[in-house]
């Protein structure tokens, strides 16, 4: 069958590209005589029935996506979509210049920043706060997983309740002589959405960083006690190095998950959305499901998914990086 | 075309995957043409919106039409609900893509043009409407909204929801007013007598963050001072009329005070609320759905229903047209999918749905007003006579597939003002400023729908 001949291509093209390079254990090229089986006859076609079902859930509508973007597609031609006029790159055009999908990307990436920037020194903070065993950590620690485990439909509601004009907010800061002026609207807007964000995606950060403090071995903390480190720069020079790794991946996990967030605004704000928090999810929904301009919303899609992909790109090429200097590490 | 063959890839797949999950096929050929429909070994699929408000009475009442139509014709009912307007506009769209589901939907009047443009439902032919009782059937008020002109309306009136304001006679009568007003600046005039911060009472309750109330008192002011917003092709929001509209609507809380000032953050139900514990004079923008609330609360007895002002800001009487734009024509219609192979089927329950018995008792179970003439006539709650007659004097809004573009860009100018009403002014050059934003955004949408 074709999908034999397929992977035969597959495996030989893989063999003489890795024959290419030099191989410290087999400098003449043969390849290496353990790997054999597992190489060579590499039952690939078992991965059929799963790739299939990874072009029809992500290839196909990724393509489709972009079909999409290339077409005027409206409620006048949802019928015979397929057959909707063609219009090029006119739909990037429109909404690089004709919407305020510039003003919605500054918006999404610099509210995404501000909730990182704050998230994560909170997140180490947690995470060292419970480190050490004490009575009630395990209370404590589930405390702080409180905001995670909760839906973010159900969060926003809640956020948004306290947060009406006269509502329990309001009347607290009263209380104390402050005016705090329009939370849901206005300018301030965009400050409650991080404000909200940051109690919601905290601990997240918690959870990574955590998980970073427990492989800190018990011989590093011995050592660096027994070499006088004092508290601080124990921690910058011997635990910190260990949280690195944790806290990139949560960082660009957590980025990625501010800038695609639709929950949260939406019911905070609900739409049309006050323009102070006119997020770039926000504007491609109205666009698609209050203006049925499905075709700009495509290619808005589109360039939202670009932007995503740069932190995507930078941490895969990150994990890679690491996967290379683990010996003996393989694909 | 590479991305064409995979497109048409990726329909086959949606298209197979969607035949799964429907429920109802309709794959049995068209019922016979005249006489009673034979339906027998049919099912015929109905999608509705669901009502939270009486859902017992309303599973209830599928039961019970489903035993009717099976009665009348051996076919079975199954009715699908939706919780949402997204949630039916997702189902129209997958529908319309798909070529594939409900035989009958049931649609809110202002989203009748949008679907209409999408062509996916039946325009009913003279032989049609005979199949559901003629055109004289219906109050002929109701069939503004079901189509473009008379000849071409896909949209069966099936209830009636006319917009309507409630009062509180105690506070009235305490304020010295004898009867509610008719003008809105009468309206704002009454209200000030009534408003006193000290005891927490209001004029008027109305929520200004409410998904649909503001652009309903912009069209509703703007219209009886003559301006339609749409003329043929042109969109008419730069207009004077729509400015003042926006101003009187904005000062009953900037400048009159009569309004709650937490009244920024309220949607309907709020203002509602604020109507059913007696801390208000009038309740704006109600219709008859909230008489159950309201007969169960603090104003219970002491309210009554009348139609809102129809006199524009700044007028004496109505001009023109006016006294008959009291509210947008409001309700639910039905409309047949034009995919559907039971086309017969649908116009025979629809005929069921819209006689006069099953009308009065829709309206005995849910409050809302029928679209039959002769049940509206036959109605005899007193309450609701002030409500019945609004139903006469509702005016379509403008039907045009731009329609809801229009609609969302009137919100709009609401929803950015809030901030400056809530500092207690709207500046004259911001107001403006938004209201070119909107007339710009309407008119591209409306020159796409005139493409």
């Amino acid at each position: 069958m074709s999908t034999d001949s397929l992977t035969a291509g597959k495996s030989t093209r893989r063999k003489s590209s890795r024959a290419a390079k030099p191989d410290p254990q087999s400098p003449d090229g043969t390849p290496r005589r353990r790997k054999g089986l597992s190489e060579r006859n590499r039952p690939l076609w078992m991965l059929i029935p799963g790739g299939l079902l990874m072009v029809i859930i992500i290839v196909v509508p990724l393509l489709l996506g972009i079909f999409m973007s290339g077409l005027d597609l409206d409620q006048y031609s949802l019928r015979q979509w397929v057959s909707a006029p063609f219009i090029g790159v006119q739909n990037f055009v429109e909404a690089l210049t004709g919407s305020p999908l510039l003003h919605a990307i500054w918006l999404s990436v610099s509210y995404s920043l501000i909730a990182m920037a704050v998230t994560i020194p909170l997140g180490i903070a947690g995470a060292v706060a419970t480190q050490n065993a004490f009575k009630g950590r395990a209370v404590i620690r589930s405390i702080f997983l409180i905001p995670y485990v909760l839906p973010s439909f159900v969060v926003a509601t809640v956020w948004r309740t306290m947060f009406q004009p006269g509502s329990v907010v309001d009347s607290v800061l009263h209380s104390v002589g402050i005016d705090p002026g329009l939370w849901l609207n206005g300018p301030q807007s965009y400050w409650t959405l991080i404000l909200v964000q940051i109690w919601a995606s905290w601990p997240f950060v918690y959870l990574l960083a955590l998980s970073g403090l427990q492989s800190v071995d018990h011989e590093v903390h011995e050592a660096s006690a027994l070499d006088g480190a004092l508290w601080w720069n124990k921690l910058r020079y011997v635990v910190f190095p260990y949280l690195k790794g944790p806290l990139s991946l949560a960082f660009l996990i957590g980025m990625l998950h501010h800038i695609n967030n639709f929950t949260l605004p939406f019911v905070l704000f609900g739409v049309p959305a006050p323009s102070d928090v006119e997020l770039l999810p926000i504007l491609t929904y109205v666009t698609s499901f209050q203006s049925f301009r499905f075709g700009l919303s495509a290619a808005m899609a589109f360039i939202s998914l670009i932007l995503i992909a740069i932190p995507l790109f930078v941490y895969l090429r990150a994990v890679k990086l690491d996967d290379a200097e683990t010996p003996g590490g393989k694909k | 075309m590479k991305f064409a063959s995979s497109a048409k890839f990726a329909a086959v797949v949606v298209t197979a995957a969607l035949a799964l999950t429907a429920c109802g096929g309709g794959s049995s050929s068209s019922g016979g043409s005249a006489g009673p429909v034979d339906g027998k070994g049919k099912k015929l699929s109905v999608l509705t919106g669901v009502n939270n408000q009486y859902s017992a009475q309303q599973k209830q009442w599928f039961t019970d039409i489903a035993a009717k139509f099976k009665a009348q014709t051996g076919a079975d009912v199954e009715f699908e609900t939706f919780a949402s307007a997204n949630d039916e506009l997702t189902r129209i769209q997958t529908s319309v893509v798909s070529g594939q589901g409900p035989d009958v939907y049931s649609l809110g009047t202002t989203f009748t043009p949008t679907a209409y443009a999408t062509k996916a439902f039946v325009t009913l032919s003279d032989d049609d409407w005979k199949k559901i009782g003629g055109k004289d059937k219906f109050n002929q008020a109701a069939l503004g909204i079901s189509g473009p002109d008379a000849q071409h309306q896909a949209g069966i009136p099936f209830v009636s929801r006319p917009f309507v304001m409630a009062y509180n006679k105690d506070i009235l009568k305490a304020a010295g007013i004898d009867k509610p007003a008719t003008s809105w600046d009468e309206l704002a005039a009454q209200a000030k007598k009534m408003t006193n911060p000290a005891t927490g009472t209001f004029g008027m309750a109305t929520g200004y963050k409410d998904n649909f109330d503001p652009w309903k008192f912009i069209w509703a002011m703007s219209v009886q001072a003559g301006n339609p917003l749409v003329d043929g092709k042109t969109l008419k929001l730069d207009d004077p009329t729509v400015k003042k509209a926006y101003e009187t609507y904005f000062g009953w809380l900037t400048k009159d005070k009569i309004v709650d000032p937490a009244s920024i953050g309220w949607s309907n139900s709020n203002a509602v609320a604020a109507f059913a514990s007696g801390k208000a004079g009038y309740l704006m923008m109600t219709t008859s759905s909230s008489l159950p609330t309201l007969d169960k609360s603090a104003v219970a007895g002491k309210y009554a229903y009348t139609a809102m002002p129809t006199t524009a800001p700044g007028q004496t009487s109505p001009q023109g047209d006016a006294a008959n734009a009291a509210s947008i024509l409001s309700g639910d219609n039905v409309v047949v999918a034009d995919y559907s192979k039971q086309k017969d089927l649908a116009f025979a329950y629809i005929n069921l749905i819209t006689s006069k018995d099953e009308q009065l008792n829709f309206q005995k179970i849910f409050g809302d007003l029928p679209a039959n003439a002769e049940a509206l006539k036959a109605l005899n709650n007193p309450a609701l006579q002030p409500v019945a007659d609004t139903a006469a004097k509702s005016k379509a809004t403008p039907f045009t597939g731009a329609w809801g573009d229009i609609q969302l860009a009137l919100l709009n100018v609401t929803v950015q003002s809030i901030p400056d009403l809530a500092k207690g002014s709207v500046d004259d050059s911001a107001l403006q400023a938004r209201l070119k934003d909107a007339q710009t955004k309407g008119q591209a949408s409306l020159d796409r729908a005139s493409k």
